[in-house]
């Protein structure tokens, strides 16, 4: 390999524009084309950040879900609030008067000697 | 630029209102990256992980190694976007920082030797120059023609990996990336005139290198 900088060093810096060589340039985009579409780095990033943070960052399932599952958490939620109502309706009716209680307070009665 | 374009459209850059500028936008953004507001890291990411994929592919030429570098370059920004100053756009400061990792990458892989070249074909079996030019395995028909295709393809791929990591640099980020020489310069941190003769130095050396390998002129 060449190494840039000793060339450099010998070659005063041009001001002119280079001029694109349409071949080459041709050449090289058909060479270096990605045909395959480019990977999802998000995942891996969010997991490195959380490890070498020690989990200070992207520690919960909010902050790392690139699209938040709102459904769940809102579906899960009616789910609950129904099941109270429910149980509430279902047990209501079970629920008879209240037993009443004595609280009159009885005489102390002295164990004579 | 097609990266001025791209951020404008962004729903993180439209988020401070319709009327703010794209400047006024992305100093927002960078505001609410340097708090390390995760949501907008991610958002960063997904706004550019497509372009340092393909630049580190293009610089290292190894997918695996291209998608391992794409998500150690994100990481550094995590932990360095609050040094950035602003001096230069954003997209130019992940450029920079992608390139000088990448380049990093590539002399520790040059040390041990685990840069994975594949033999060519003999030179008297490949095909014309010109035929290189816009070839794709969609365009061709026949398979003789395919293979003479892949072949070009390679040769110049292998030249394109035997130049100096500092002139593949140029190359890739001007004629590939087509970025301007100013923000060459930014990224590389060299004068213009400097970047401007790197430039033409990369691509004589490229050409000759490929026409010396493929025995002939390109035209």
């Amino acid at each position: 390999m060449t190494d840039p900088g000793q060339d450099e060093a010998n070659e005063a810096p041009s001001s002119a524009t280079p001029e694109p060589d349409e071949s080459l340039r041709s050449m090289l985009r058909g060479a270096l084309r990605e045909e395959e579409p480019p990977p999802n780095v998000l995942a891996g990033v969010q997991k490195r950040i959380r490890e070498r943070s020690k989990g200070k960052f992207y520690a919960d399932g909010w902050s790392t879900a690139k699209h938040p599952p709102l459904n769940t958490y809102l579906v899960t939620s009616l789910l609950m609030l129904a099941i109270l109502v429910i149980s509430y309706a279902l047990l209501s009716p079970l629920v008879g008067s209240p037993v009443p209680v004595r609280n009159q307070p009885v005489p102390v009665q002295l164990i004579p000697r | 630029m097609a990266d001025r374009r791209d951020v404008a459209a962004h729903p993180v850059y439209l988020a401070g209102g319709v009327a703010d500028s794209d400047e006024q936008s992305e100093r927002k953004f960078i505001e609410r990256l340097a708090r390390r507001d995760e949501r907008a890291f991610n958002e960063l990411v997904e706004l550019y992980e497509a372009r340092v994929f393909r630049l580190l592919l293009r610089m290292l030429g190894r997918r695996d190694e291209a998608e391992d570098m794409a998500q150690e370059v994100f990481v550094q920004i995590f932990k360095a976007v609050g040094t950035f100053r602003g001096d230069s756009k954003l997209s130019t400061w992940i450029y920079r920082v992608s390139v000088n990792l990448c380049k990093n990458r590539m002399k520790y892989l040059a040390r041990r030797h685990s840069e994975g070249e594949d033999e060519l074909e003999p030179v008297a079996e490949r095909a014309a120059l010109n035929e290189a030019k816009g070839v794709t395995f969609g365009d061709v028909a026949q398979p003789d023609r395919m293979v003479e295709g892949y072949q070009i393809e390679r040769v110049v791929q292998q030249c394109i990996a035997e130049l100096d990591p500092d002139f593949r640099e140029v190359l890739i980020l001007r004629d590939l990336e087509d970025l301007s020489y100013e923000e060459l310069s930014e990224i590389t941190g060299l004068a213009d005139g400097t970047v401007k003769s790197r430039l033409h130095r990369a691509r004589s050396m490229l050409k000759a290198n490929v026409e010396r390998k493929m025995g002939e002129k390109i035209r």
